[in-house]
């Protein structure tokens, strides 16, 4: 890693050090992967940043850019901030309406539109955005017969650069010396669920400390490959990529299309990559349809391997042992039958950080990846602070989201809400003195931290826990706080809970759950021990039933401060059913109807009783239908020290 | 672009299976990069039109000239040479090869190396092979293909399809495209893609396109002239403006109720 304190000496710094050479970045064109090496990078940069100069780019002027991942997206980012401009990312998704806020907002004076698509949404709005004095575009298909001066190509820009480079020879190296760590280098506009968009203005000093910490708990090298096609308006590719690939020498590979990415991901086996969990829950998906379409053979060799992956895997991470010699030898011969081509397969066969940021990532996912040798880890960070916290070398826990990496500081307010301060903590939000004073405060001690809107709590290893948004939080009686959607959702990821819904508000004094087994597994599951029953309602009242359902919730309890923790559940003797209006037609809940169609129970749970009769009806095997009385069970968790007490089912 | 010349010249053809008359006595002309449409009712005749022009089949009574050469007298394999290229309302693609195959296999009108040649692969024929790559890889970027570049070509998307078998057809390098309802069977956008492909492969290389398509909106926006046929006999020609109003065309269309 270098000195220089911006992007653009980055560059330069890594031109001096390679030049011809060493492949900076590579893309797949025509078919074939091209390479550009940091000599022909820092000169298209050169000239394209002279070219804008030419064009009357001054110092804090702000440049948009819309386009998908391509070495020239960074290059015109560059040159903006060569220029001491600020480049500003608008996503390729974007409609006019929303592309003319930003370029408008943000008094935008060149626009980059990477081809006919975007260069027509921007003709669209021309006359709502009066600043701007071109539009440059990298892609002429579609727009050879444009007669629009507005719209000048790449090559004209850099052409113009050539020019102004003949008659001063040193005016772009002067350009970027002049920059320092505390210019601002860009803003990333974030989508705000409520209200406009708000544009986070990011210093070159964020950006660099903001690689240089992440760099500290996982080192990239110049060796090292690197894929990019998260959106590059968005701040992680910002940092991971572009800021990563300057400061480390790491080469950055563009996929050959926006639907290319998987195989091209394949092809440059990247060591370092971040999917949300979407993604990795469709990869798991994906080898699953693979393998049934496959051999015999690689369906058999499968089926014996996978389960030794797991149990090394499980040893290894989850009960912190070495796995014993025959073990060993069965997992090495199974990474070259299954786990070693699998990896291949998807692209994983070189990664050494795989990252998952968004939603939670389902157990048994990260439990699929590790057997098969690759190690998920959490990501969690926003556009003002970039990375809050990781997961660091194998200290990967299924319910954190990580700790802070150094530099970094993380502090739960007495509301719940996580605070983050460190060096990356951005100056504000551009032209919106409100909202900046809203999310940023200073402390006693004068520190600045950033209010992330999101609930949290650090469990005594010191991992943060994400529990959902602020707001989405709701109040017992006692004042304390607790998250729906954390408790529902980390129950849904038992194979045994088919759906949740937790109870508990300002005139409750706990939380309170009311469970859909899965009639599916947890019917297998009473065959496998030899557990006889009948239907769903007599299925789910069986107190073996109730002890399974109950380590499922002490487990998630156990990640959470105590008075947030589900005190009593009832496993319902029916599913909810959309059919009956229980469920929206997307599966939501409707809580309203189950909190009055299941009053009793919840009342149950409230007043002390244990058990409640309920009227059922069932359907038997024969189609017949009826009504039953039956009643269902109150089962209490008791948390004394962390100790689960024998519930009182039976 | 000599936009006034002639570039094909259909001269009164007529066709006939048994006692149908698929075509009478139908001329009309298409200059020089321009976009013709050929539209009209179902069995009017547009299909048939086509196949004449291959010569698929072959007009009893009438010339078909193309640059010069009277096409009814050749064989598809010298129209093809010639310059003509086509894709069909069914899609005729080698099922079983990937989209990169069908496309280096309509190159093979270009292809020079002869069979011992190609069987060293040394060479003149490498290099062939190379250039031949290079313009088939174009058109894939050029028709946003390249997510299917290995695909083979059966297990693809109906949509993905045409896109290919155009490609095919560009693949030849033809001066004249038919294009044989290319839009039937497709979503709003894909059909919007397609028109736009047709639109830049009119644009970039100035080729002269003979569209036949059910879509009128589409061909009235991307047509600039329309021939309209109705029982095999041309029943009005001229711009999409004129064609809108033409009271005949309105009347083939939607019946002599309608149009009163």
């Amino acid at each position: 890693m270098n000195d220089a304190d911006t992007l653009p000496k980055s560059l330069a710094a890594g031109q001096r050090k390679y030049g011809n050479r060493k492949v900076a970045m590579r893309q797949k064109t025509l078919g074939i992967w091209r390479s550009y090496a940091w000599q022909d990078s820092y000169e298209q940069v050169r000239y394209l940043g002279l070219g804008l100069i030419s064009l009357g780019l001054e110092r804090g002027d702000k440049g948009c850019i819309i386009g998908d991942n391509d070495p020239q997206y960074f290059w015109a980012q560059l040159a903006i901030q060569a220029g001491g401009g600020v480049a500003v990312g608008i996503f390729t998704d974007s409609a006019p309406d929303e592309i003319q806020y930003v370029v408008h907002h943000s008094d935008a004076v060149f626009v980059f539109a990477k081809d006919q698509e975007q260069c027509d949404k921007l003709l669209e709005i021309r006359d709502q955005v009066p600043a701007v004095r071109c539009v440059i575009y990298w892609d002429d298909k579609g727009l050879w017969s444009y007669e629009e001066p507005w719209l000048r190509s790449f090559e004209e820009v850099q052409h113009l650069g050539r020019a102004l480079d003949t008659e001063q020879p040193d005016l772009f190296e002067r350009s970027v010396e002049q920059g320092c760590g505390e210019d601002l280098a860009v803003f990333c506009y974030t989508s705000g669920t409520t209200g406009l968009p708000k544009g986070a203005m990011i210093s070159h000093g964020n950006l660099i400390s903001g690689c240089d910490l992440t760099m500290q708990v996982d080192p990239r090298q110049d060796t090292d490959e690197y894929m990019s096609f998260l959106p590059p308006a968005w701040i992680t590719e910002n940092v991971l990529g572009l800021a990563v690939h300057l400061r480390t020498g790491m080469v950055v590979n563009f996929p050959e299309a926006p639907e290319t990415v998987q195989p091209n991901i394949r092809e440059v086996a990247p060591q370092s990559l971040l999917f949300s969990a979407r993604l990795w829950e469709n990869m798991v998906a994906l080898v699953q349809v693979k393998l049934i379409e496959s051999t015999w053979l690689n369906r058999l060799l499968y089926r014996i391997f996978m389960p030794v992956g797991y149990k090394v895997a499980g040893l290894r991470f989850e009960e912190r042992k070495a796995a014993g010699l025959p073990l060993r030898l069965l997992h090495t011969l199974g990474e070259y039958a299954v786990f070693q081509p699998l990896r291949d397969k998807l692209g994983l066969v070189n990664v050494k950080s795989a990252y998952s940021s968004g939603a939670a990532l389902n157990p048994d996912v990260i439990r699929f990846f590790r057997a098969i040798g690759v190690n998920i880890k959490q990501l969690y960070g926003s556009t003002e602070a970039q990375v809050h916290t990781l997961h660091v070398g194998d200290d990967v826990r299924f319910e954190t989201v990580g700790i802070p990496p150094p530099g970094m500081e993380i502090r739960i307010a007495d509301d719940g809400e996580i605070l983050v301060k460190g060096p990356t903590v951005v100056r504000g939000y551009y032209k919106d003195p409100e909202a900046t004073e809203s999310a940023f405060i200073i402390d006693q001690e004068g520190q600045r931290w950033y209010r992330t809107g999101d609930a949290g709590y650090i469990d005594p290893a010191g991992h943060l826990i994400y529990l959902d948004r602020v707001k989405e939080m709701l109040t017992l009686s006692s004042g304390e706080k607790y998250s729906p959607q954390y408790i529902e959702g980390r129950l849904k990821f038992s194979p045994y809970i088919r759906n949740v819904m937790t109870v508990g508000g300002e005139d409750t004094p706990f939380v309170t759950a009311l469970i859909n087994v899965d009639f599916d597994n947890v019917g297998r599951w009473a065959e496998r021990r030899g557990l006889a029953y009948t239907t769903f309602v007599d299925l789910s009242q069986k107190p073996e039933v109730y002890e399974l359902i109950r380590e499922d919730v002490q487990r998630v309890n156990r990640a959470l401060p105590p008075a947030a923790r589900v005190h009593k559940f009832v496993l319902l003797h029916k599913e909810f059913d959309a059919d009956e209006g229980e469920l929206t037609r997307t599966r939501k809940l409707k809580r309203g109807l189950l909190g009055e169609r299941y009053g009793a129970m919840i009342a149950a749970m409230y007043g002390g009783d244990d058990r409640v009769a309920v009227q059922a009806a069932v359907k038997y095997r024969d189609g017949r239908e009826g009504v039953i009385q039956t009643t269902v069970r109150v089962a209490t968790l008791d948390d004394e020290a962390d100790g689960i007490m024998e519930g009182r089912t039976s | 672009m000599a936009a006034d010349r002639t570039h094909l010249e259909v001269q009164s053809v007529s066709l006939s299976f048994g006692g149908i008359q698929a075509l009478a006595d139908v001329s009309f002309g298409a200059r020089e990069g321009e976009i013709l449409a050929i539209i009209g009712p179902n069995g009017a005749g547009k299909t048939s039109m086509l196949n004449c022009i291959n010569n698929f089949y072959h007009p009893e009574k009438g010339q078909i000239l193309f640059e010069g050469h009277d096409l009814t007298r050749l064989s598809p394999d010298k129209i093809a040479q010639l310059g003509v290229a086509r894709t069909f309302q069914n899609i005729a693609l080698y099922t079983g090869l990937s989209t990169l195959d069908n496309l280096m296999a309509a190159r093979h009108i270009h292809m020079r190396a002869g069979f011992l040649q190609s069987l060293v692969y040394w060479g003149p024929a490498h290099r062939e092979d190379i250039t031949h790559r290079l313009a088939v890889e174009e058109i894939i970027d050029f028709l946003e293909i390249e997510h299917v570049r290995k695909a083979i070509v059966g297990a693809l998307p109906y949509g993905l399809r045409k896109r290919v078998e155009l490609g095919r057809a560009l693949a030849m390098e033809p001066r004249l495209l038919l294009l044989d309802e290319p839009m039937t069977g497709m979503n709003q956008e894909e059909k919007e893609d397609m028109a736009r492909f047709i639109l830049d492969v009119h644009e970039r290389h100035g080729k002269t396109i003979l569209l036949i398509e059910h879509d009128m909106g589409l061909v009235m926006d991307i047509a600039d002239r329309v021939v309209v046929l109705d029982f095999g006999q041309k029943i009005a020609e001229g711009t999409p403006e004129a064609i809108r109003h033409d009271e005949v065309v309105i009347r083939a269309y939607l019946g002599e109720e309608m149009a009163r």
